[in-house]
């Protein structure tokens, strides 16, 4: 497990170096000067610039250059939002929790939906439920997630009325921010309408959860099927059958079980990709996260938002990849070893 | 009397031809594979058979509901936009623009993408390490946000959302076909004809490419229907194609003000892409599911 760890620790540094020395890049490829666009400051004056040329080290080599960078990103200093001129640090301690949020719900809404079809697919392999399964995993996969929310609103929201459109919460409650995913602020509150703004909450992010979730959910239900067909032909199993347990012990007591470890496996790269999949939908639904901000921030060519967005963003991401890589050497001794040996 | 013995010579399909004839038997496949080339004709003929521009209205016909609904004219199918513009001749215009451009991406990261792949499979070391870790950096980032970033740099338009498509897409082709190369390079013909003194861009081109080249197909249209959403996504956010371009995407995002009164401008582009996506992930599972049984055989 010290190895495992180690091994871990060191790749996620590696990563975190690739990142900032992207992000430091784009400073260069975007368009303007790069000492601005790294710290934001389009007013500033000459003196300003001077100091800022100073802090961000802009007159030695370009290794001192990102050494300065790299200093500023550790100690949280991410620059001003050229757009609002306000901390970009603040605005992404207030907009991160929120796609945290939504994004945890989505991958909860997959998991619970998907992973069940999957075993009930491969249960029954080759046969028509299975089939039936399979295709609806297709058509969920290929559906465009704008167009999907869309119609989401359109039924939901505007014809039947039974779920908000957008936003996280009516704005008729004031919840004070504390940590900024709205549940459990509203649970921190002593506000009396506790259980109202609650209810509310939880109204606004079914919608937009719920799409998010159907992409990755028809993946789950591949993997776990593939999974689960795996096990279903293992040796083990074929053991277990002849010790004369019924179906249902050998499915609940040792297939599922072992089904579940291989997928878990899969859970941080799906991740990536649902991460991307809320980026849009928040755009949709008026999400107040951090992919909306992001893509805000590039309609109005603010530069020193987008490349602090993409680098939490990404960090965010690949904190869950390697949070999930533990989970699963945790629970699977057979990964602990050599596995990725070049 | 002479008598002739006539020995029948044994043809072996090549695994190339093996797939397609598994592939051609799974009429589910075959549809989807037909619809993928309806649209690539679609995609190069729309400018000769759209019957109308898709840039120019005619303002006495401004929403008009598809020809089923009883406002409709049949002269308009789909019915028009806000601007009196044939739905069907931009839809058409569309294909070539968001499902045609998405191929040609395609083709283009997937040559890129072997010949970078190809080539640091041969390579070993730190630096071999070194780019695995790095290629696992860049696909932990998910395409579109890279895409977007990349759009961000070059600034909006369509030329530019192809070339950060193409190059968001690059590295899974190098990560594919570095492991299948990989994988090719410990079996035993591959020793045997480098017994034979063969050279390993020898080894690569005749010996291995054609027993990878049903993964990197598989890999491509897995990438396509990626590309598809991820061009129209680009279109619908207004990073991507601009008006008055008929992408799907934005033709989706032109509608969304008269979701109410015109919903056939929102729900048409949409059916659209779906059927491209659609179309292109059978022909995928199709490939997948022949591969699967020939292994099998």
């Amino acid at each position: 497990m010290l190895t495992f760890t180690l091994r871990r620790i060191s790749l996620f540094i590696f990563t975190m170096l690739v990142l900032t020395l992207l992000s430091f890049s784009l400073s260069f490829l975007f368009p303007g000067d790069t000492v601005i666009n790294h710290s934001g400051q389009i007013n500033a004056t000459a003196s300003e610039l001077v100091q800022l040329n100073k802090a961000y080290q802009m007159d030695k080599s370009i290794v001192d250059q990102y050494g300065a960078y790299l200093t500023h990103i550790l100690n949280g200093d991410f620059g001003q939002s050229m757009a609002s001129q306000s901390p970009i640090r603040n605005e992404i301690i207030e907009l991160l929790p929120a796609t945290i949020e939504l994004s945890l719900v989505a991958l909860l809404i997959a998991m619970v939906v998907g992973i069940p079809l999957g075993f009930i697919a491969a249960i029954n392999h080759n046969k028509a439920s299975d089939n039936v399964i399979l295709s609806l995993a297709m058509l969920g996969y290929s559906i465009p997630v704008f167009w999907l929310g869309l119609l989401a609103i359109l039924v939901f929201s505007i014809g039947l009325g039974w779920l908000p459109s957008a936003g996280q919460i009516s704005l008729l409650f004031e919840i004070k921010f504390v940590t900024g995913i709205q549940f459990i602020d509203i649970l921190l509150s002593d506000s009396p309408y506790k259980w109202q703004a609650f209810s509310n909450a939880s109204a606004h992010i079914i919608l937009p959860a719920c799409v998010i979730a159907l992409a990755p959910a028809t993946i789950f239900i591949r993997l776990s099927r593939a999974a689960m067909i795996e096990v279903l032909a293992a040796s083990y199993i074929r053991a277990a059958r002849a010790k004369g347990l019924s179906f249902q012990q050998i499915i609940f007591r040792h297939a599922i079980r072992n089904a579940l470890i291989k997928i878990i496996r899969h859970v941080g790269l799906q991740f990536a990709n649902l991460v991307t999949i809320a980026m849009v939908t928040e755009v949709i639904f008026s999400w107040p996260g951090i992919g909306r901000w992001l893509i805000e921030s590039i309609y109005q060519r603010d530069y020193t938002a987008i490349q602090s967005g993409l680098l939490v963003l990404s960090c965010f991401i690949f904190i869950i990849h390697i949070l999930t890589d533990f989970i699963y050497a945790a629970l699977n001794p057979l990964a602990r070893g050599n596995q990725h040996g070049s | 009397m002479a008598r002739e013995k006539i020995y029948l010579e044994e043809v072996f399909p090549s695994p190339f031809m093996q797939l397609w004839g598994i592939f051609r038997k799974t009429p589910v496949a075959m549809a989807g594979f037909c619809c993928f080339i309806f649209l690539i004709l679609l995609a190069i003929f729309a400018p000769i058979i759209s019957p109308y521009s898709p840039v120019d209205g005619n303002l006495e016909m401004i929403l008009l509901p598809p020809a089923w609904h009883p406002d409709g004219d049949v002269s308009y199918l789909l019915g028009t936009d806000e601007l009196g513009r044939d739905m069907l001749s931009r839809l058409m215009y569309g294909t070539s623009l968001t499902f045609g451009l998405s191929f040609i991406v395609v083709i283009f990261s997937l040559v890129i993408g072997v010949v970078i792949g190809s080539l640091s499979a041969l390579t070993r070391g730190i630096k071999s390490s070194f780019l695995n870790h790095f290629l696992d950096v860049v696909l932990s980032i998910p395409s579109l946000l890279l895409a977007i970033i990349i759009v961000a740099i070059l600034g909006p338009g369509i030329s530019n959302t192809v070339w950060a498509i193409a190059i968001v897409f690059i590295p899974q082709f190098i990560h594919i076909t570095r492991y299948a190369v990989k994988e090719e390079f410990r079996k035993d013909y591959v020793l045997a004809s480098r017994l034979d003194g063969a050279s390993n861009f020898r080894i690569l081109y005749y010996s291995v490419f054609p027993n990878i080249v049903e993964r990197l197909m598989s890999q491509a249209t897995l990438a396509q229907s990626a590309a598809i959403l991820d061009i129209a996504t680009l279109g619908f956010l207004g990073l991507g194609a601009q008006i008055p371009l008929p992408e799907w995407g934005a033709i989706l995002a032109n509608g969304l003000e008269r979701f109410y009164i015109a919903p056939w401008t929102v729900y048409l582009p949409g059916l659209a892409i779906l059927f491209a996506v659609v179309a292109t992930n059978l022909v995928g599972e199709g490939i997948r599911h022949a591969l699967k049984l020939r292994k099998e055989n």
